[in-house]
């Protein structure tokens, strides 16, 4: 039980991570990025091939993280123009729909062209105990990372000029506005940061199991999962969503099986949408 | 130090406000009073860029600013307070006010002398401003568009929702912040405490301007009278 609590844990920080900047971008300017997984991917891929070309593996993974936020910033400058000219619903729409394309478009070319690389980030070494379970290596750097990023999350938003700004948008985007807040420039930022999320969840996922081409619409399923659960736009919520549906989805996989994991994973989320529709941490409409 | 001529504005192409001009001159206070719908929010919106004019101008210390964002306008030295107030109701008062200084720091004589003019605030300073009540929202809403330190301060019916004596309280405040040189515009139903306050006024009626004057020669017309002080 302990050992599958443990794992939960570790798969918890990795949906929270995956949910975080799906949540952000949602909260702050409405829009529904469906290409967040595709955004993952080909951060992962920038990676491999770097390390193809014999860059070493940390400076790679910089590489990946840039390439994140650049696919974050594209996007803002490019199909997401129209969508800032609408409002409400019609803007939720329209960004799900384009970004739809694009992850069609990016999944359909990294499937054609290079349909067996994969993200490899193997930590070597035998397995760490923690309060006697073993525990992969990967893992363990993989959660440590997450936790580290959630906590330059926290120090952002709460302490900083620039993060409370953007969290005055996501509470009241006239208010912000009033006080000389460009929501636009705020939004951009969010996409940036989003991206590098994206990026951190395919680096940091590799290090427990290998990220190929294929994994993008995953990755946004279980975001989107995380996020709505978590309650849309809150951090934290994408972090305690995350924990509970990671434990649990680890002891179903282990006391009932793999395959139904996923169907008790929705269920769980379906309960709580039910009993809770803004989410556990979300803000009632 | 304000200046607008011709402007209308509107929502969905029909405007709700047409031809108006008024100005104010440096530390003057001015009101525009006007029955529900008259368009005192729409012209207010309209002047500080939360609203794209359809026609007409505004220029504020001898600069352009039609049609230009609020986010700029604000930098500009023009803080509107809107009637709904529009705070960040999770965030804390001292967030709220700190907010009000963006882009820099929040200057701390400045947040002396709001928390001077507001004590209530003071001892909020870590309540979340949405769990205050509608007073002491107010209070919060006006203090977080001085942190910017502001040469003009726009207010949109500040006592909306407040009881008789907070809203007098309201103007009392106001009073203080004219003595220290601020120019104040303000839209206002309740129209007596608002003449006491203001040095002269423009009555607002179906989106144009349709008689203008000092408070004591508004206080005379006999429309005004009728319409606005409930004298028959």
């Amino acid at each position: 039980m302990i050992a599958n609590i443990l794992d939960g844990i570790v798969l918890g920080l990795q949906f929270g991570l995956l949910a975080a900047g799906l949540t952000l971008v949602y909260g702050l300017g409405g829009v529904l990025n469906l290409a967040y997984g595709q955004m993952a991917v080909v951060s992962a891929m920038v990676v491999v091939f770097a390390m193809d070309a014999g860059v070493p593996a940390f400076p790679a993974v910089l590489l990946g993280l840039v390439a994140g936020g650049l696919f974050g910033l594209l996007l803002d400058l490019t199909i997401l123009r129209p969508v800032y000219r609408l409002h409400g619903e019609a803007r939720v729409l329209l960004s799900l729909l384009l970004t739809l394309g694009v992850a069609f478009i990016v999944d359909g070319f990294l499937n054609w062209r290079y349909p067996l690389k994969a993200l490899n980030l193997f930590i070597g070494g035998g397995a760490v105990e923690i309060l006697g379970v073993p525990m992969r290596r990967g893992s363990l750097l993989a959660s440590a990372i997450t936790l580290v990023t959630f906590a330059a999350l926290f120090v952002f938003f709460r302490f900083t000029i620039l993060g409370r700004a953007v969290r005055s948008v996501i509470e009241d985007e006239e208010g912000a506005r009033l006080v000389g807040i460009d929501p636009h420039r705020m939004l951009r930022l969010i996409l940036v940061l989003s991206g590098v999320l994206a990026a951190l969840v395919a680096i940091t996922r590799s290090m427990v199991i290998p990220v190929d081409v294929q994994a993008g619409f995953g990755i946004t399923v279980f975001a989107l999962i995380v996020a709505v659960v978590g309650g849309l736009g809150s951090v934290p919520g994408a972090l305690l969503a995350g924990i509970i549906l990671g434990i649990v989805s680890s002891i179903a996989a282990s006391s009932i099986g793999t395959f139904m994991s996923l169907v008790i994973l929705l269920t769980a989320a379906g309960v709580t949408i039910l009993i809770r529709p803004s989410g556990l941490l979300g803000v009632k409409e | 130090m304000l200046e607008v001529s011709a402007l209308a504005a509107g929502y969905q192409g029909s405007d709700v406000i047409r031809d108006v001009a008024f100005h104010i001159d440096p530390g003057e206070a001015v009101m525009i009073i006007g029955s529900n719908g008259a368009g005192k929010t729409t012209l207010f919106r309209a002047v500080v860029g939360l609203l794209a004019p359809s026609a007409g101008e505004v220029g504020f210390e001898g600069e352009d600013i039609t049609g230009m964002p609020a986010q700029r306008v604000v930098r500009l030295g023009i803080s509107f307070v809107p009637a709904e107030r529009h705070l960040f109701p999770r965030m804390t008062v001292q967030d709220n006010l700190s907010l009000g200084a963006y882009p820099k720091r929040p200057d701390p004589e400045t947040m002396a002398v709001v928390m001077d003019l507001f004590p209530r605030l003071e001892e909020r300073r870590s309540q979340t401003a949405g769990t205050m009540s509608g007073g002491e929202q107010q209070m919060l809403a006006v203090g977080r568009a001085l942190m910017s330190n502001p040469s003009l301060l726009v207010l949109d019916e500040p006592t909306t929702g407040l009881a008789p004596k907070l809203a007098a309280e309201a103007y009392e405040a106001l009073g203080v912040l004219r003595k220290r040189g601020l120019t104040v515009l303000v839209a206002e139903q309740q129209v007596p405490l608002a003449m006491a306050f203001s040095d002269r006024g423009y009555v607002l009626e179906n989106g144009r301007i349709t008689t203008e004057g000092t408070s004591a020669e508004l206080a005379r017309d006999p429309e005004v009278r009728r319409a606005y002080l409930g004298v028959t």
